[in-house]
């Protein structure tokens, strides 16, 4: 198995007023393709941060955070972007962008990655097919469920052959039937295709659906179990 | 990101703010809008009053007067100043000392008072010129030229000739006076007191072809033309109020000698003016009423740079979150930079062009207004004008310089919203609500 990320030593302190908060305190992990990690932790326990860290959306304090063997600290902002044009991040909130339709939303980060029009068009439809919104290409996010637009959301992530889905309390903001879809359908990408996924959450039925379980708590990994 | 996904995303943000981008691109409109008309309008004005200068005046000619002269506060005549206070009187018979000097190929004096000439049933107000007909044609032979009848070489002292306007004032076929007509010439004698009216009878010997020009110093549509030696009698005084000189050739040198020449042998009493002179004086201070109309309009271009900077700093505000998903899904800050200014020059762009085209109706509008005006104008004055027109001049110059200046006003003021905009954290951009 390759290892796709890897964390070590990891520690994230953000100055909050005058007071420094140490948001991770030594996180080691990697994560392997094909895994299916879930990130499980009470809110402040540092989840986020490790997401930030691992999306290459934010540089740690000391330590290394390696994506393919590459340390993320010794990139500039322009190599940043590439390397995150190859990240599939999920948000809880979904972030589309409102005037675009589902399929102008999947088409723009094709279109950030200089794809061709025409090229991207034929995918983000295809992507949209598979997370079931074939009927749904030309809706606004405003004419689309919670659900429904978590799902545009993973074809975005899914839209560049990212080396991993990066996900965000992707059932946090839906409700449970539309929520246990999701889940599906995440299970199905790991299983059918081999998607690569981590996950951040606090919801335990989801994380059981995975094949890993971090447990964290104050800033550390307390507890990795396989299921 | 490619060129076009950029521009069509720029485009797409303006769209989904209609109205506001509407009333940033009207700031740019207004003031480009303004800068189009008013260097129109001021370029037409010029090349108007260049063009009926040229026509009244001959290049190599000196106009010598007392006083300061036309255009003299400029420099030409400057020392000419207060001659009106030393007693000092320009006669008629020192055109004898002028056409001795050097380069001088003749020179000749012209007695002008306001007068009205009368047909027995319409007065009209003018100006009589005594002059010498012969002298007169030779010098302005494009425009002393006669439409109808015959300019007297040899004139008896009740023969006139008259400009195109006091033929036909009214500009309607309604004539006042044709040729062989006798017209009353009435002026009123202010030497003595009380002043008296003294008049007598000219007959119209021939009527000028059309001028169009101010005729300054030249001819003029105007005017009612006496031979000089009546103009003597008549207005009782050897006293003159110009002298045209005619020189030899109308190069620099030449004007430059011959106006120190006369100026030295008046002993600096006198001012001398010449066409070239003239022009070369207007057309600086043409330049210098552009520029101040210019940088007029420029202040409210400079309004509308700082209407589009506010807007684009609401605008980033507003989008701080949108810009944290770009630069999660991989987009460089600077194509965040470059969508800003984008949306940016797309305002400026399409304002300069709206602004361009309206300041260009607006100008014409003025122009139309301005012809109107100096239409009744000319009705009631009867000939006292010679009827400007002006005609906006939209020169390629002012046309790009406007666009550059739009354009040029929004990206300026784009580039540190669009800078800030780039800067933004990923993170803190997508905490952000």
């Amino acid at each position: 198995m390759r290892t796709i990320v890897e964390a070590v030593d990891l520690k994230k302190t953000y100055v909050l007023g005058k007071v420094p908060v140490n948001a991770l305190r030594g996180v080691n992990l990697k994560v392997e393709s094909g895994d299916f990690l879930a990130v499980l932790g009470p809110s402040g326990s540092g989840k986020s941060t490790l997401l930030n860290l691992i999306g290459a959306l934010d540089k740690p304090t000391e330590g290394k955070m390696l994506i393919e063997s590459v340390d993320v600290s010794t990139l500039n902002d322009s190599q940043l972007a590439d390397l995150r044009r190859r990240i599939g991040f999920v948000f809880q909130f979904f972030n589309l962008i409102p005037r675009f339709t589902a399929r102008e939303n999947v088409e723009l980060s094709m279109a950030i990655a200089g794809l061709s029009k025409a090229d991207r068009r034929k995918r983000a439809e295809d992507l949209l097919g598979t997370v079931g919104l074939k009927e749904r290409v030309n809706h606004k996010p405003a004419e689309l469920s919670g659900g429904e637009q978590q799902r545009v959301a993973i074809a975005r992530a899914l839209a560049n052959n990212p080396k991993f889905l990066l996900m965000d309390e992707p059932t946090g903001n839906i409700d449970s039937k539309a929520a246990s879809e999701i889940i599906s359908l995440i299970k199905r990408l790991n299983e059918e295709k081999g998607v690569t996924v981590i996950m951040v959450t606090h919801d335990q039925r989801l994380a059981s659906q995975s094949k890993k379980i971090v447990q964290m708590f104050d800033g550390s990994i307390v507890q990795e179990v396989v299921n | 990101m490619k060129a076009q996904d950029v521009l069509s995303y720029s485009f797409g943000a303006i769209k989904l703010r209609k109205l506001r981008a509407g009333l940033t691109t009207l700031g740019v409109v207004i003031g480009i809008a303004a800068i189009v008309a008013l260097l129109s309008i001021t370029q037409g004005l010029q090349a108007t009053i260049t063009r009926q200068l040229q026509t009244g005046f001959a290049t190599d000619t000196l106009i010598v007067s007392t006083g300061p002269g036309f255009g003299g506060g400029f420099g030409a005549g400057a020392e000419g100043r207060g001659t009106a206070n030393s007693g000092f009187k320009l006669l008629v018979n020192y055109t004898d000392k002028i056409n001795d000097m050097a380069n001088v190929e003749m020179s000749m004096a012209i007695i002008q008072r306001a007068c009205w000439v009368g047909n027995g049933t319409t007065n009209l107000t003018t100006t009589i010129a005594g002059v010498d007909f012969a002298k007169y044609a030779r010098i302005y032979s494009s425009t002393f030229v006669n439409e109808s009848g015959e300019i007297p070489l040899n004139p008896e002292n009740q023969m006139i000739v008259v400009g195109k306007r006091i033929s036909d004032p009214w500009k309607n076929e309604t004539f006042f006076c044709n040729v062989n007509d006798n017209v009353e010439i009435i002026w009123t004698n202010a030497t003595t007191l009380p002043s008296k009216n003294e008049t007598y009878t000219g007959n119209v010997a021939a009527v000028l072809k059309e001028i169009g020009g101010f005729g300054v110093g030249g001819p003029s549509d105007s005017s009612v033309y006496i031979p000089i030696s009546q103009a003597q009698t008549f207005f009782g005084t050897d006293e003159c109020n110009t002298i045209i000189v005619k020189l030899t050739s109308d190069d620099k040198a030449t004007i430059d000698s011959v106006s120190k020449a006369i100026k030295d042998a008046f002993s600096d009493q006198v001012s001398v003016t010449s066409a070239t002179a003239v022009l070369n004086i207007l057309s600086s201070v043409f330049s210098i009423i552009q520029l101040f109309l210019a940088g007029i309009a420029a202040i409210s271009l400079l309004v509308a740079g700082i209407g589009i900077m506010n807007i684009m700093i609401v605008s980033l505000m507003e989008r701080t979150r949108e810009i944290g998903i770009l630069k999660a899904l991989g987009m460089k800050s600077r194509t965040v930079l470059l969508i800003f200014l984008c949306e940016s020059v797309i305002i400026g762009l399409m304002g300069a062009a709206v602004g361009i085209a309206s300041g260009w109706v607006l100008a014409n509008v003025v122009a139309v207004v301005f012809r109107g005006g100096g239409g009744t104008f000319m009705g009631n004055q009867a000939a006292s004008t010679g009827g400007m027109t002006i005609t906006p001049l939209l020169t390629p110059t002012v046309t790009i310089l406007a666009l550059v200046f739009g354009v040029g006003v929004s990206a300026i003021f784009a580039l540190y919203p669009a800078w800030r905009a780039s800067k933004l954290k990923p993170v803190e951009a997508l905490r952000y609500e």
